[in-house]
């Protein structure tokens, strides 16, 4: 660096007078003036170490309670979501109805909207499998005739989907009934979408918490740096010069609580791991708890320096105007 | 073209005090004065006048021919770096060591750290304190502390340098060093102008002297008070 600007000055960009910048010197120290600030905030940080170990744990629990809101809600509809591809309607044909007709409605089911597929189930053959899986297979030798109706499997491209085929299938002539079981996924799914609705609220009631917080933080850091601020405006200092160190504070508190959080949520993630995986393995599913993962990481440092920036802002904005050399 | 100009400006504090009223003088380029008067004459209102502190009720305030009534507020800093400010209390920062103090100008103007050591240090060599520069300015004696204050208000080689009871806490001697000093800025071409009230002092010094009274320019003329 000193190089470079000993060059410039060799080649003779300045005035006799030393008083003219060139571009690239204020660029340079421009640059040069953003990193110190960076090195001396943080250090202030440092000097006063419980202070702001307190500011960081405080946006740290801010931010992971919402984050781990949204990661269990997130889990549950992936596991939701493999429940979901199973859903499927029972249609049961009128009894009596003959083999032709049944085919007739077999491509009557194919060609309705939101059909994923449709599995023909003959009366004999789901008689078969009742005997099979039921272990009443003594006891119905003694029916005179197959109790069962002949059956279609309707598989709906989607969950939401699936009322509206049960009442249009409904209306299908040589149609007995039809039997939806998943209703329980609809309300898991409008319970999700609750809970998603929740961590909003919550992570917008933590936030403003969190720049009340930083706020509160950076404004005693006004109070207690007002002489450096007001010598500072005297020798023309901008504005921008002297909200930069606090901006970068609000920044730095942060960042650093949005990587506590990260901490806290793996660590949140291990210990529920254990009991996730038995709980799995006793419904037999390869369900696996799903963390943060790396983009998450980045969401939430970006979550965490946004608002301890905003938080910043705040407080510069209404204590820095009342500091006026005099 | 004047360096300074305060042409027929007064100023009124809220509540109705009227600090200065119908002031007009010039200042040429490469002037030194000094400013008069007893306290509350309006010594300090017109330095606050001229930094930018306070506004003017009336009149007008030219610096280098350019109106500071029209100043906008966002460009207020870049006028102030044309100005260098020496304080009765120095206004040192005392959390950091003297080289920082003298470079905090130059930081604020976004000089790079090259520039800034080579400025600072020649700062300090011009008010004799060289050897100071990574002490803390609460370890030294009052006359240093306000010399290491001029160094901080010329490092930047401003065009004009304004001084408020630069000697308010110094012994004589100390105070003819510093008037010493200011003189020795003025060669090179700055307008300086002193406020004091130290009127043996400034009488031997065979300068421009103008004194206020209540807010209004009572005398304004060279003394020859060394006779």
């Amino acid at each position: 660096m000193a190089a470079t600007s000993s060059k410039a000055r060799d080649s003779g960009q300045r005035g006799a007078r030393g008083k003219v910048l060139s571009r690239g010197d204020k660029w340079r120290g421009y640059r040069y003036h953003h990193r110190s600030t960076l090195q001396s905030s943080a250090v202030k940080m440092l000097r006063e170490p419980l202070q702001s170990l307190l500011t960081v744990v405080v946006i740290a629990i801010a931010l992971t309670l919402p984050a781990a809101l949204y990661l269990s809600v997130e889990n549950i509809r992936q596991l939701s979501g493999g429940v979901e591809s199973s859903a499927q309607l029972s249609v049961f044909v009128t009894k009596g109805a003959r083999g032709p007709a049944v085919e007739g409605l077999g491509r009557q089911l194919e060609g309705l909207s939101g059909v994923a597929s449709v599995t023909y189930i003959s009366a004999d053959s789901a008689l078969e499998e009742f005997k099979a899986m039921s272990g009443f297979g003594a006891a119905l030798q003694y029916l005179d005739e197959n109790p069962l109706p002949e059956a279609f499997l309707v598989q709906p491209l989607l969950l939401n989907d699936a009322t509206r085929l049960v009442t249009e299938i409904r209306q299908l002539k040589l149609v007995d009934d039809v039997q939806l079981d998943m209703q329980w996924l609809q309300r898991l799914d409008a319970l999700l979408d609750m809970g998603r609705k929740l961590v909003l609220a919550l992570a917008a009631a933590l936030g403003v918490g969190v720049i009340l917080v930083v706020g509160n933080t950076i404004r005693l850091a006004i109070q207690s740096r007002r002489d450096e601020i007001t010598v500072v405006k005297l020798v023309g200092g901008t504005d921008a010069y002297v909200r930069r160190p606090f901006l970068y504070t609000g920044l730095l508190f942060g960042i650093f609580g949005a990587v506590v959080a990260a901490i806290m949520l793996t660590v949140l993630g291990f210990w529920l791991a254990g009991p996730v995986d038995k709980l799995a393995g006793l419904y037999q599913s390869q369900f696996r708890v799903t963390g943060l993962g790396f983009g998450g990481f980045i969401s939430l440092l970006l979550i965490g320096g946004a608002v301890g920036l905003a938080g910043a802002w705040l407080a510069v904005g209404q204590h820095l105007r009342n500091i006026k050399p005099s | 073209m004047s360096m300074i100009r305060f042409d027929n400006l007064s100023k009124r504090y809220e509540g109705g005090f009227e600090a200065l009223r119908n002031v007009s003088f010039e200042m040429d380029a490469g002037e030194m004065a000094f400013l008069t008067g007893h306290s509350g004459a309006g010594k300090s209102t017109l330095l606050k006048l001229l930094m930018l502190i306070e506004r003017p009720t009336s009149g007008n305030l030219l610096i280098n021919g350019k109106n500071l009534n029209r100043l906008a507020h966002s460009k207020v800093p870049f006028y102030r770096r044309q100005v260098g400010v020496v304080f009765q209390n120095h206004q040192l920062l005392f959390d950091r060591s003297v080289f920082e103090n003298v470079a905090l100008p130059l930081q604020v103007a976004g000089y790079s750290p090259g520039d800034i050591g080579r400025r600072v240090r020649a700062a300090l060599d011009s008010v004799g304190l060289l050897e100071r520069e990574q002490q803390n300015p609460v370890a030294l004696s009052g006359g240093e502390q306000q010399r290491i204050g001029i160094a901080r208000a010329v490092v930047h080689k401003p065009k004009i340098l304004l001084a408020d009871e630069p000697t308010g806490n110094l012994d004589p001697q100390l105070s003819a060093e510093i008037m010493a000093l200011f003189k020795r800025f003025q060669d090179v071409g700055v307008t300086v102008l002193v406020a004091s009230h130290d009127i043996n002092l400034i009488n031997r010094m065979n300068m421009r002297i103008m004194r206020l009274n209540q807010g209004q320019m009572e005398e304004d003329g060279i003394s020859y008070g060394g006779y």
